[in-house]
């Protein structure tokens, strides 16, 4: 067995984070754009910063990596407040959006670069470069400028970039948007793969929802400026905790209902519990429904629009009070798809998967 | 022409709106049909004359030429001619001290537009650019009275009590030197502020990410990534000042010789059409020297911009 701390000092160990931040503010002039945002992060994990443009994600990453100060809150590494420490000496390592990889150095110069400037032996230095290389499987490229790779290149030139200079949180800024879907898709998970090799503490910012299910030990949604939720992907998926995360996260469903003694009743007949009382929303996704003929249920609708949608179906049905509920199901190899105009009715598959929240 | 007038055998457009077609297709040279006219009036046409003229003697009577022999005399004498040697190479150490200035003056603007906010930004520009929408003449006769024995400079000096009588700056080489720079820091500070900004600017949040510092990030980023523009603003610097005239004569009190007052002398007042041609010819080959010596040292500089795949 291994011998250590014993106790409460090895919880505390184990359990302090390595990024702490702490009710961080950020105004430019009179507008908030962060307000109050406090987020721990352990040890190894991922976490992603989700949301649409403008909902303060960059500014809390900027503010993290030291561009800009904090107006109010505390950022710590490791437990060391960061407000004194300038940019060019914070253990942090920031991947950007376009690279900003330096045109005029060769791969290696870039790589290299961090090491460069913190003054390690040449000789140490290049065997950490050709290390870093490897780790991103670049070995060979040492000679060539930025300019003659191609963009997955760069990317792995940018990581590798911040890797040599072992930083203890590493920042990624929306990294994939400059490659096409193909690519991004295996670069997701190839990176993913490789900062939970290396144990990176790692914070990702990106507006698109896929790629946080993909990279994340933990997802926080951002709108406005606030932290909304900080869960994991699938957390966030099945119990999103507003309808806003709902709404941001995967197709959903809402309409509007009232809550009666701890219950609020289905379009379908069924109910589902509730804690809140009188007007509120109800959300179901597209694959906790389904469709039967008409006569067989009491949520009645016609099918106006379906798509296929990798293995799923989905219908888009309208109900007589005219919304549309979309109802996701799975591609069947002899069935024939539900016709447009067909009549159906609805019924929610699992109740209790349903969210209610108060009406906004 | 192109295809689709040719085809157009009958009743086609006419003459005007084909020549209209053919200029505005962007194929080919024709777009650029009016510059090279004109250019072939102003620039070949009279540099054929200049070389014609200085290789030759001519007999001159009532401001006409008439008669014109090949000879390589005057070429000759002007290269034996110290005289020759002395105003060249103070017409070459003053515009490459003025480059050497400009490039020392403003790259430090240029780099304050680059971390400036808006106000500094547009501060610079309009503080760049004002002085060339004044006359040069304007801005060197500015000069007189600030450096003038009864200009800013002296009675400044004196009211400090730092000096007894007023120092001797105008019609020296310091007036002209110090007129050059101003006049031609602009053309300086303009190619290098384009260069710079077309720069990602989170390269340079990059190298202060990865440990460099503000000496550091200028050193190993900024500074590589201006070279270009360097090149660009010595070029245009080294080219205005090596050949200017106002700013000697007028600063430099009429007996300041550089080429261009000495090609002045020679054709307006001696009336030696092939000596100044001479002359003329010998400060466009050095000029054009010096500038495929910046073009090398930039093209050194900037190996990274060569060699780009698709």
């Amino acid at each position: 067995m291994m011998q250590g701390p014993a106790g409460p000092l090895r919880d505390a160990i184990a359990t302090a984070p390595v990024l702490n931040i702490g009710g961080v503010s950020k105004r430019f002039g009179t507008t908030t754009v962060l307000q109050d945002c406090s987020l721990d992060i352990a040890e190894g994990e991922v976490v992603t910063l989700l949301g649409p443009s403008g909902c303060g994600k960059t500014t809390l990453l900027r503010c993290i990596a030291g561009f800009w100060d904090a107006d109010d809150g505390t950022i710590a590494i490791d437990g060391r407040d960061m407000a004194p420490v300038p940019v060019n000496r914070r253990p942090v390592g920031v991947v950007f959006q376009s690279y900003a990889l330096f045109p005029h150095m060769t791969v290696a110069q870039n790589v290299g670069y961090a090491l460069r400037m913190g003054g390690v032996a040449r000789q140490k230095a290049r065997e950490k470069v050709n290390a870093a290389l490897e780790t991103v499987s670049l070995t060979g490229f040492e000679g060539r400028y930025p300019a003659q790779l191609s963009g997955g290149q760069q990317q792995r030139v940018a990581i590798a970039r911040v890797l040599v200079m072992e930083p203890r949180v590493l920042l990624l800024d929306e990294p994939f948007n400059a490659l096409d879907a193909k690519l991004r898709g295996t670069m997701q998970v190839e990176l993913r793969q490789l900062i939970k090799t290396l144990g990176l503490t790692s914070i990702f910012v990106t507006h698109d929802q896929e790629e946080a299910l993909t990279m994340s030990d933990r997802i926080a949604v951002m709108r406005a400026g606030r932290i909304e939720q900080v869960a994991s992907p699938d957390e966030i998926f099945d119990r999103p905790a507003t309808a806003y995360v709902a709404d941001f996260i995967g197709t959903s469903n809402f309409w509007d209902a009232k809550a009666r003694d701890g219950q609020v009743a289905l379009p379908d007949g069924q109910s589902v519990a509730t804690h809140l009382d009188g007007a509120v929303r109800v959300m179901a996704r597209p694959h906790n429904l389904r469709l039967m003929p008409p006569e067989k249920g009491r949520w009645r609708g016609t099918v106006t629009f379906h798509r296929n949608v990798g293995p799923l179906i989905e219908y888009h049905v309208e109900t007589p009070g005219g919304a549309t509920i979309r109802v996701a199901t799975m591609r069947q190899e002899r069935s024939r798809p539900i016709a447009d105009r067909a009549e159906v009715s609805i019924a929610v598959i699992a109740p209790a998967s349903c969210a209610v929240y108060p009406d906004a | 022409m192109t295809d689709a007038t040719l085809s157009q055998g009958h009743a086609g457009p006419g003459f005007g709106e084909r020549l209209a077609d053919a200029l505005l297709s962007g194929r080919g040279i024709w777009p650029a049909v009016p510059a090279i006219l004109v250019l072939m009036i102003v620039a070949v046409i009279p540099f054929a004359i200049l070389l014609s003229l200085g290789f030759s003697d001519i007999q001159i009577s009532r401001g006409d030429i008439v008669s014109q022999t090949f000879s390589l005399t005057h070429l000759a004498n002007a290269l034996s001619d110290p005289l020759y040697w002395i105003t060249f190479q103070r017409s070459l150490s003053l515009a490459l001290t003025t480059t050497a200035l400009c490039i020392l003056f403003g790259y430090p603007v240029a780099y304050l537009f680059l971390t400036g906010g808006t106000w500094t930004k547009r501060l610079i520009l309009i503080l760049t650019i004002a002085p060339l929408l004044t006359s040069g003449i304007v801005r060197t006769y500015a000069w007189l009275v600030i450096l003038g024995g009864r200009g800013v400079v002296n009675q400044t000096l004196m009211g400090l009590g730092l000096i007894d009588q007023p120092l001797r700056i105008m019609n020296t080489h310091w007036a002209v030197l110090i007129g050059m720079v101003q006049i031609h820091l602009p053309v300086m500070i303009l190619p290098l502020i384009a260069v710079m900004s077309r720069h990602d600017r989170q390269v340079v949040e990059a190298a202060e990410n990865l440990g460099a510092s503000r000496l550091g990030t200028l050193r190993t980023v900024i500074l590589p990534l201006s070279v270009p523009g360097i090149g660009t603003g010595a070029a245009l610097v080294f080219t205005l000042s090596y050949t200017t005239f106002v700013v000697p004569q007028l600063l430099g009190g009429g007996n300041y010789l550089n080429a261009a007052t000495m090609i002045y002398e020679q054709v307006v007042f001696s009336l030696e059409w092939s000596k100044g041609s001479v002359t003329s010819l010998l400060l466009m080959v050095t000029c054009l020297m010096v500038l495929v010596a910046i073009a090398l040292v930039t093209n050194h500089f900037t190996r990274w911009t060569k060699g780009r795949v698709g």
